[in-house]
Parts: C-alpha cells; sequence; structure tokens
C-alpha cells in the first residue's frame, strides 16, 4: 500500500497507482488540477452554449439540442428546451462554484503548496487528502447524471439554480433529478469539509520550527480563513439539502408551508452558507495574488498584519451579512437596514486589501511577466466587481437590481473574473514549480490579453441589460434586449478561443521541456517553494526548515 | 522538538475536534428551524401574528382598518373572508368571519397558514380564536362559516414602523392537511355549520 | 394639474435631493417611452418617485464607484509605469506606513457613510410613503388595493373590495389570469415576450397597495419603472405600495426562476386616468373582455396596447 511506502523516501508507487492510492499531498494537488481543468472545460462549454442561445432573442438552439441529447419528439422539443437551458444555468453555477473553482484553488494549490510553505513534510492527514479527493469524481458524476434523469414531471434535469430554493425544488421537480443533484452537493461537501480540517490542522500543527502565525505566507493565512469559513458554513447546507432531501422524499416539513414550514427558512440556511461560499472561493486568490505582486515588485508585500487580518475581518463579517441575497423577500425594514450597514462594512478591508496589493507595487522594480499581468488584471477587475457590491448591498437600490443580469454581472466580474484570474496567476506562477518546465511567456500574455478582452465583452454590457430591467435565468428576452446580449456572447466566443489558447500553452510546455530551475523568478520569489527543486522531490522537508 | 508520534497525536485531536465543530454547525441547521419559529413567535417577525388567551383592557381611540385575504392550495375549496376589511380600536376585540366551501363529493381536511402585512404588525397582532388553531373537515359539498377574534394590542400606537399606518391586512392560506380529523384540538371546534350563504362571486 | 402641482413639490424637495436636479428623474411627458428600449444603459423612465429616487441613488453611487474605480486604475497605470523594472531598477524595502494604511481605512469609511445616509432615507421611503409624498396623509388617503398572484407560468390579479378600494371606483370584485401573448398572435402594436392577453388597471395618481403572493413556486413580481420588485411566496402575503404618476403602459417580467416558463410570464400594468379607471372596473366586475375593449377604445382608439415608441 502506499502509505506503507510513503515511509520510503527512495521508492514510491509508480504508474496509475501512485494517484489512484495515492496520499502525497503534491501528487493529489496535482490530481485536482486536472480535474479542475476538464471541469472547467465542462462548465465553460454550457455556458458558451448558453451565450449561443442568447446571442438572438428567440429559441434557436436548446430545442434542437433537447432532441438530441434527450430523444424527445419535436412536439416536446420546445418545452424539453425551455427546462434544459434552466438545467444549463444549473449545473454552470455547481460546476463552476464546486467543481472548478474549489477544487483548483483548494484542493490544488493549496494542497500542493501550503505544506511546502510552511515546512510541513505533507498534509496532517493523509489519507483524508486522498479520500477528499476522490469524493470530488463521484459528487461531479453524480451531478452531470441528474441532468439525465427526470425533474420537473416529464422533463429532465434539475433547473432550481445552484440556489435550489424550495418550493421549486421539491414540489417543483418532483423526479429523481434533484435528489441526484442534493447527493451531488452532500458529497462534494463531505469533501470539502474533510479538507478543511486537513488544512487547519497543517496549518496549525505542522509548521517548521520557527514558522510563526505572524511569518505564515499570505497564501496560508488565505486558505486557513478559507478552511474555517469552510467549516463552519458547508455543514450548514449540508444540514438544509438534507432537509430539502426529507422534505421531496420522507414526508417532513422543514420548508413546506402546507405543514407550517416556511420556505424562506431555507433561503436564510442557504446563504449563510452561501454568503461565506463567496469568499471560500475569492480568499485564497487574495493570498495567491499577494505573492505574485511581491515576488515581480521585488518587494516584500506592504501591510503584512492588515493584509492578514483584512482576511480574518471579511471571514468574520461574511457570515453576519447573507440576507442581502434576500431583500426582496419581505423581510422586515429594519432588517434590511441592518444587512445594508453590515455588509457596506466589508468594503473596508477589500479596500484595505487593494490599497496593499498597489503599494506593495509602490517603489518596486515590477517585471510584467505573465503572472503578474494576471495579478494586475485581477486587481482591476475585482475592484469593478466589488464596486458594484457596494452598489448592490444598498437594499432601496437592490429592489430594481435583485435578479437581473446586473447581478450575474457583478458576481462573474468578482469570480469569472476574479477568482479565474487568480487561478491563471497561480497557474503561470507555480507552474514551473510544478511541472518542472517554463511556460511560453507570448503565449501567456495573448491568453491573458484574449481571455482579458474577451471576459470584459461578456460581462460589461450586462450592467446596462441588469439595469434596463432583463432578469437572469431567462432563455428568451424582449426585443430590446437584443444588443448587448449580441456583444455579451460575442465576448464569450472570444473567452473560449482563449481556453483553446491556455490549453495550446500547456501543451507546449510539456513539448518543448523547457527546463525552469528551482526559482524562475529571481529574488523577489522568497517563500520556501522556491528554496525546492522543480519539480520538488516526492518528500520534502526530511530536514525541517528553520524559518529566521 | 516535538516527537512524530506525539505531533500525530496533536493532529488527531485537533483534527477530531475541528469534526466535532463541523457536526455541531449541521446541528445548528437543524436548531435553527425551532428556533427561527420560536423566534418568529416571540418577536412577531415575518408578519407572525400571537396567540393570546383574553382581550388586553386598554381600549385606545385610535382606529385602524384590518383587511382580510384567502387563498387556497392544492384543496378543492372556496375560502375567503366575509368581509373585505373591518375598522377596529386598538385593544377592541372584534370577531370576524371566513367563509369555507368543500366544492368536491368527498371529505377534504385543511389547514391555514397565515401573516399579517406590513411585517412589523405581527407582534401587536393577537388571536384569540382562530379556525388556524386546529385543523378543519369539510364533508363533501359543506359550507361553513369560520370565526377568527382578534385585538390588535394598544402597543401598536406606539411602534415607530406604525405611527402612520392606516390599514393592515390578514392573510391566510388553506392547504391540504395531512391526516383528517380534530387530533390536535386544543379547544373546542371553531368550525360551526354555516347558515352563510357564500356570495355568488369566488 | 396634478402634474404641475407634483412637479413643484418635487423642485422643492429636500437638498440632498436636489444635489441630482440635473441628472434623469421622474419622467412626465405622455409620449416617453415605455418598457426597455434598445442598446439601453440605465434604469427605465421612472414612473413613479420611488423609482425617480431610486434612478437618483443609482446614478449617485454609481458616480461615486466610478470615481474609485477611476482612482484605482489611474494608480495602478502611473505604479506600473513609474516602477517598471527599467525605470527603477532597484527597489525600496518599505513595507509599512501607519499614515497611509490609517487613511485608507478612514478613507472608504466616510465614502460609504455618503452612501448609507441616502440609502437609508430612501429604504425606508420605499416602505412608508409620508416620507417621500408631501400630498400623502396617513390618516385620510385611500389605496386601491390589488392583489398578484404568481403561478406557473402566469400572474392573477383581484382587486380587494374594501371601502378604500371601492371609493377608488372598484365596485365588486374583480379578479382575472394574465397571460403571455404568444408570438403567433401578437398584434402589431404588441412587444415579444412582454405583452399579455389583460393588463393589470390602475388609475394615475392613486396610491396602490400591491400585495404578491405565490400559488405553486416563488416567483417575483418585477416593475422597473415603478422601482417595485416583491417575491410572491407561497402561503405568505407580501405588500408594497406605488403611485403611478403618469399614464401608459408599463411592462416587467418575472424575478425568480420557476421553472421552464420563467422568461414567459410578464407582467403589465396599464396606468389609466381615474375616470378611465371608474369605467373599466365598473365593467370589469361581470365583463371583462368588454371593460378592456371600452378602456382600449378610450386610451387609443382600438388599440388593446398603447405602441411603444421606440
Amino acid at each position: 500500500m502506499a502509505n506503507a511506502l510513503a515511509h520510503d523516501s527512495h521508492a514510491h508507487p509508480t504508474g496509475w497507482k501512485r494517484y489512484v492510492y495515492s496520499t502525497n499531498h503534491k501528487d493529489i494537488g496535482v490530481m485536482y488540477l486536472v480535474f479542475a481543468i476538464i471541469a472547467g472545460i465542462i462548465g465553460a462549454a454550457l455556458s458558451v452554449v448558453m451565450r449561443m442561445e442568447l446571442q438572438e432573442p428567440g429559441i434557436q438552439i436548446f430545442h434542437g439540442l433537447a432532441q438530441m441529447v434527450y430523444g424527445v419528439d419535436a412536439g416536446a422539443a420546445l418545452d424539453a428546451g425551455k427546462q434544459m437551458y434552466n438545467t444549463f444555468t444549473t449545473a454552470h453555477g455547481l460546476v463552476m462554484i464546486f467543481f472548478v473553482v474549489m477544487p483548483a484553488l483548494i484542493g490544488g494549490y493549496a494542497n500542493y503548496f501550503i505544506p511546502i510553505m510552511i515546512g510541513a513534510p505533507d498534509m496532517a492527514f493523509p489519507r483524508l487528502n486522498n479520500i477528499s479527493f476522490w469524493l470530488l469524481p463521484v459528487a461531479f458524476l453524480l451531478l452531470i447524471m441528474s441532468l439525465f434523469v427526470e425533474g420537473p414531471s416529464g422533463l429532465y434535469g434539475t433547473g432550481g439554480g445552484w440556489t435550489m430554493y424550495p418550493p421549486f425544488s421539491t414540489t417543483g421537480n418532483p423526479g429523481p433529478a434533484m435528489d441526484f443533484a442534493i447527493l451531488a452537493i452532500h458529497i462534494a461537501g463531505a469533501s470539502s469539509i474533510l479538507g478543511a480540517i486537513n488544512f487547519i490542522t497543517t496549518i496549525f500543527n505542522m509548521r517548521a520550527p520557527g514558522m510563526t502565525m505572524h511569518k505564515m505566507p499570505l497564501f496560508a493565512w488565505s486558505v486557513l480563513v478559507t478552511a474555517f469559513l469552510l467549516l463552519l458554513s458547508l455543514p450548514v447546507l449540508a444540514g438544509a439539502i438534507t432537509m430539502l432531501l426529507t422534505d421531496r422524499n420522507f414526508g417532513t416539513t422543514f420548508f413546506d408551508p402546507a405543514g407550517g414550514g416556511d420556505p424562506i427558512l431555507f433561503q436564510h440556511l442557504f446563504w449563510f452558507f452561501g454568503h461565506p461560499e463567496v469568499y471560500i472561493l475569492i480568499l485564497p486568490g487574495f493570498g495567491i495574488i499577494s505573492h505574485i505582486i511581491s515576488t515581480f515588485s521585488r518587494k516584500p508585500v506592504f501591510g503584512y498584519l492588515g493584509m492578514a487580518y483584512a482576511m480574518v475581518a471579511i471571514g468574520v463579517v461574511g457570515f453576519v451579512v447573507w440576507a442581502h441575497h434576500m431583500y426582496t423577500t419581505g423581510i422586515d425594514v429594519d432588517t434590511q437596514a441592518y444587512f445594508v450597514f453590515a455588509t457596506m462594512v466589508i468594503a473596508v478591508p477589500t479596500g484595505v486589501k487593494v490599497f496593499s496589493w498597489i503599494a506593495t507595487m509602490w517603489g518596486g522594480s515590477i517585471s510584467f511577466r505573465t503572472p503578474m499581468l494576471w495579478a494586475i488584471g485581477f486587481i482591476f477587475l475585482f475592484t469593478v466587481g466589488g464596486v458594484t457590491g457596494v452598489q448592490l448591498a444598498n437594499a432601496g437600490l437592490d429592489r430594481s437590481m435583485q435578479d437581473t443580469y446586473f447581478v450575474v454581472a457583478h458576481f462573474h466580474y468578482v469570480l469569472s473574473l476574479g477568482a479565474i484570474f487568480a487561478i491563471f496567476a497561480g497557474w503561470y506562477y507555480w507552474f514551473p514549480k510544478i511541472s518542472g518546465y517554463m511556460y511560453n511567456e507570448l503565449v501567456g500574455k495573448v491568453h491573458f490579453w484574449v481571455m482579458f478582452v474577451g471576459v470584459n465583452l461578456v460581462f460589461f454590457p450586462q450592467h446596462f441589460l441588469g439595469v434596463a430591467g432583463m432578469p437572469r435565468r431567462y432563455i428568451d428576452y424582449p426585443d430590446a434586449f437584443a444588443g448587448w446580449n449580441f456583444v455579451s456572447s460575442i465576448g464569450s466566443y472570444i473567452s473560449a478561443v482563449s481556453v483553446l489558447i491556455f490549453l495550446y500553452g500547456v501543451i507546449e510546455a510539456f513539448q518543448k521541456k523547457r527546463v525552469a530551475g528551482d526559482n524562475p523568478w529571481g529574488e523577489g520569489a522568497t517563500t520556501l517553494e522556491w528554496q525546492l527543486p522543480s519539480p520538488p522531490p516526492f518528500h520534502q522537508w526530511e530536514e525541517l526548515p528553520r524559518i529566521r | 522538538m516535538v516527537k512524530p508520534a506525539q505531533k500525530s497525536r496533536f493532529n488527531l485531536v485537533l483534527g477530531l475536534v475541528l469534526a466535532l465543530v463541523g457536526a455541531g454547525m449541521v446541528g445548528a441547521a437543524y436548531a435553527a428551524v425551532p428556533l427561527y419559529r420560536i423566534f418568529c413567535q416571540a418577536t412577531g417577525y415575518n408578519g407572525t401574528t400571537r396567540r393570546a388567551v383574553a382581550a388586553s383592557g386598554t381600549v385606545l381611540d385610535r382606529r385602524i382598518i384590518v383587511r382580510f385575504d384567502g387563498n387556497v392550495q392544492g384543496l378543492p375549496w372556496k375560502f375567503m373572508p366575509a368581509q373585505a376589511a373591518v375598522s377596529v380600536r386598538l385593544g377592541e376585540p372584534t370577531t370576524i368571519y371566513y367563509l369555507a366551501e368543500n366544492t368536491s363529493d368527498h371529505e377534504t381536511t385543511g389547514s391555514a397558514v397565515f401573516n399579517v402585512a406590513p411585517d412589523a404588525v405581527g407582534q401587536f397582532f393577537n388571536k384569540i380564536q382562530c379556525f388556524c388553531f386546529t385543523k378543519q373537515t369539510l364533508k363533501p359539498h359543506e359550507r361553513v362559516t369560520m370565526p377568527v377574534t382578534f385585538f390588535v394590542s394598544p402597543d401598536f400606537d406606539k411602534e415607530r414602523q406604525l405611527k402612520e399606518t392606516r390599514a393592515v391586512t390578514l392573510s391566510y392560506t388553506m392547504y391540504p392537511a395531512e391526516e383528517p380529523g380534530d387530533t390536535k384540538a386544543e379547544g373546542q371546534p371553531v368550525a360551526q355549520a354555516g347558515s352563510a350563504v357564500l356570495p355568488s362571486k369566488l | 394639474m396634478r402634474e404641475s402641482r407634483f412637479m413643484a413639490k418635487w423642485t422643492t424637495g429636500s437638498i440632498l435631493f436636489a444635489a441630482g436636479s440635473v441628472l434623469p428623474r421622474l419622467a412626465h411627458a405622455a409620449d416617453v417611452k415605455t418598457g426597455p428600449y434598445a442598446w439601453e444603459t440605465h434604469f427605465q423612465p421612472a414612473a413613479t418617485k420611488v423609482m425617480a429616487d431610486i434612478t437618483w441613488f443609482g446614478w449617485y453611487t454609481l458616480s461615486i464607484m466610478t470615481a474609485v474605480v477611476l482612482f484605482v486604475t489611474l494608480l495602478i497605470a502611473y505604479v506600473v509605469w513609474r516602477f517598471r523594472e527599467r525605470a527603477n531598477p532597484v527597489p525600496s524595502r518599505v513595507s509599512h506606513n501607519t499614515l497611509i494604511e490609517v487613511l485608507w481605512t478612514i478613507i472608504p469609511v466616510l465614502i460609504l457613510l455618503a452612501i448609507a445616509i441616502p440609502s437609508f432615507r430612501l429604504l425606508y421611503a420605499e416602505y412608508d410613503p409620508t416620507k417621500l409624498y408631501a400630498d400623502y396623509n396617513p390618516q385620510t388617503t385611500k389605496f386601491l388595493t390589488v392583489k398578484a398572484t404568481g403561478s406557473q407560468w402566469y400572474w392573477s390579479y383581484s382587486y380587494a373590495t374594501d371601502q378604500d378600494s371601492k371609493d377608488n371606483g372598484v365596485v365588486d370584485a374583480v379578479n382575472f389570469d394574465s397571460l403571455l401573448v404568444p408570438d403567433s398572435e401578437l398584434k402589431t402594436d404588441q412587444l415579444r415576450n412582454l405583452s399579455v392577453d389583460n393588463a393589470m388597471v390602475v388609475p394615475v395618481g392613486t396610491f396602490v397597495r400591491l400585495q404578491v403572493t405565490g400559488a405553486d413556486v416563488i416567483h417575483s413580481f418585477a416593475m422597473p419603472p415603478f422601482g417595485v420588485k416583491v417575491d410572491a411566496v407561497p402561503g405568505r402575503l407580501n405588500e408594497t405600495y406605488f403611485r403611478a404618476e403618469r399614464e401608459g403602459v408599463f411592462y416587467g417580467q418575472c424575478s425568480e426562476l420557476c421553472g421552464k416558463d420563467h422568461a414567459f410570464m410578464p407582467i403589465v400594468v396599464q396606468v389609466v386616468s381615474q375616470d378611465q379607471f371608474r369605467h373599466w372596473a365598473g365593467q370589469a366586475a361581470t365583463d371583462l373582455p368588454g371593460a378592456n375593449k371600452t378602456l382600449a377604445e378610450a386610451v387609443h382608439g382600438g388599440s388593446n396596447e398603447k405602441v411603444a415608441v421606440r
């Protein structure tokens, strides 16, 4: 077994066993990254098909797609297509959140680099780490299966959105598709909770001598805060969707008004998880960006403590703002006023982070390698997404924007353009370390610029659609919205091209095998991973590093 | 220097503590269900009305209009208030009626959920007697008149949000109840076979 | 007459809101476009005072936020240019500056306060007409009450028969469903995906208490030009108010995912004169198609809905 071999530093399992049985944090990290790339391609493909549908008013794609995929006859194709569009929005959201961003940032980068950065030989619970990973493909398969079984009567898949509000997710979706989706989220959630326990234990207990909390790299801080958010919020989602499951199948009435339940309670529970979840998606990105900005400015991070505690503050306040997603559900006006206030508070630590990144660059000697481009792009795009968030925080204004494309634009600016840019920044930053090969600088930069133009074209016009009143999750829209939708769709195709450039860059790097060396970034790269060879040895820090 | 064995024991202890925290949060999610209900009942949050044994005693001069609304979901019933609205003085107990008719050929049982709008009225809206306290079973094509006795607490007058409120609405939605019969009845059945004639327009 | 009185009140409004006087406000002209229009980049023209305030607040926050983004962008641009490797080969080692750290905490707090104060004002005004309408008397102003019920996949309206509603013209209960006009039956003056067979009709310049509930799953009643969005939750009655300041046909759409035809259950509110409403409500109690026909003739010489100018 891998476990027995793990004690032998000179031999380790090879071939498929190395990965399937792996308890090695770096191998598991690589598997997470590969998984996230595959899921990311699927999630992106879903979004491109939706943008193709929305390119023009009317229904062009989905009735034909439904006929092809589900084999329904022409008469039922339109209804099946409308439902299929909803399953696409739902699946796109769930895939991108649970199977792309979280696995890439937490499962991939954090798994690979947290033990190295804090001077630990491996994670605290290596076998748990293996289980965490392998739960994920199982969950993903269940989610994919949900697309092909009955949801609403006579229709396929669960089209209730990633938010799964009852009663649509209970009485509105009698078929088993919703049960599959719930189970998929349960398993993905269990995977993340186990991962969170592993990370917290690793970071608290496994730091090398001298690596105090206040010397720990910011990426480790960001993952620590993220892990706590996961540990405290995901079980609440697990509880809520379990209640949904029993409401659906065992006659309980937690959310069923007929039995004295309240559908709004689900929304409270969901967003108690859901709001910390958006910080779970972005905080590790904050950590990565801090490292990259510091490395390529050849300067230490400005205001290290402020940066670390800003993340802690965002995490803590993130737990008391959830109902800003529910301003229109009919909650009391005083309650809304409180949530407006609490939500705005978050802008302060977020501002501290943005300004600290710029201050890190200030006085630096900046080299514009690919990771730095992505990091600077991240700061700009995250700022744009952040300020629309401040607007949305105002309940009085939100009623004109809630559930419109303005919200879609906002959360894609902070997630699709924030978290994903952080993932790519991290990719180009650490690819030489993980693979040992240098990526092609030109390809990396072209990838950046094409994607930057593409995603801005997709999402900036959606602000306009939103304020003009176009609701989200619509397969078809009034003709007046055609113009900006067309622009948005063109942007989506450009972004799709950028994904191909990315894949080409990966293949090119492995073909050309340019040796990266231990530290391709020079004196600015100060964290411990750059003291190891590229790729790092199967077991690192057999002699624990001493931290000055 | 900490020995590896000791270190892994630390890890295990911390891991278990964290697992307990996670389990505790699942528990907290479940605890939220009754807590939310109790919170709403205690504070009138979400427009949840209160249940009272007797009227307050004090009656103010200030009058408000209490409007009534009825909805049915998933039941073969007609269900509506017998009067659109009444004008009441704060603190004054008032009895109003809802009309219900089973339009099917079999016996059916319903139970009502309710709220008042605006939300802030909930904590001041007291029901002394209400058909919504129990399940209601109607024989085929039976028509009943169902009373609600309520008063609006004089404290309504002191609430900042309600200083200017002229009218409030009490809304019921009648849902099918699982088992027929009045097994959970706490008082006498409040439904009385009605002689009231339903308006032709429902 | 009523329009000018309204204008006077509006322009003598608070100093805070007067600051927005150069910005788009409540649209009054009778031929103002209704419904969304092509390449639109901001809110639809407001038809209620609440929406005018929302629009103002939207511009207000947008201005501040644009300034913030511009500031950050210029800062990044300057840093990128000034401290590029070639221009500044030796990096400084500065990693602390207490003054600047205090400043970039305090200044955002001040900006947020500048947003929060009008924000709370706006929020409370949306729930309490006294804060916005000088001619509103809480003890005597009579609301017309209309209930909108969301079902898969259409809206139903019912006009209440309480005394206040009757004083506004309702004679007896009016209940009807409002369904999307399918593409194949669209008349030339109707809008695809927006027009319905039976619109909700309300009188101009009248406070309307809008109550919203759901019959199966959660829907959401949205009327962008009115600044109204209320979720239709089964088993719960939600309530808001609006007062339309101009006549016309206004469009909204369901705004909470409710299933396959979520995109096909639009909301149409037709605002007519108070006299026209009395006529309509009187006839609609017994003959809805007839009432709609009479109304259409009165409003637009036979057309069912007013043509949206575009």
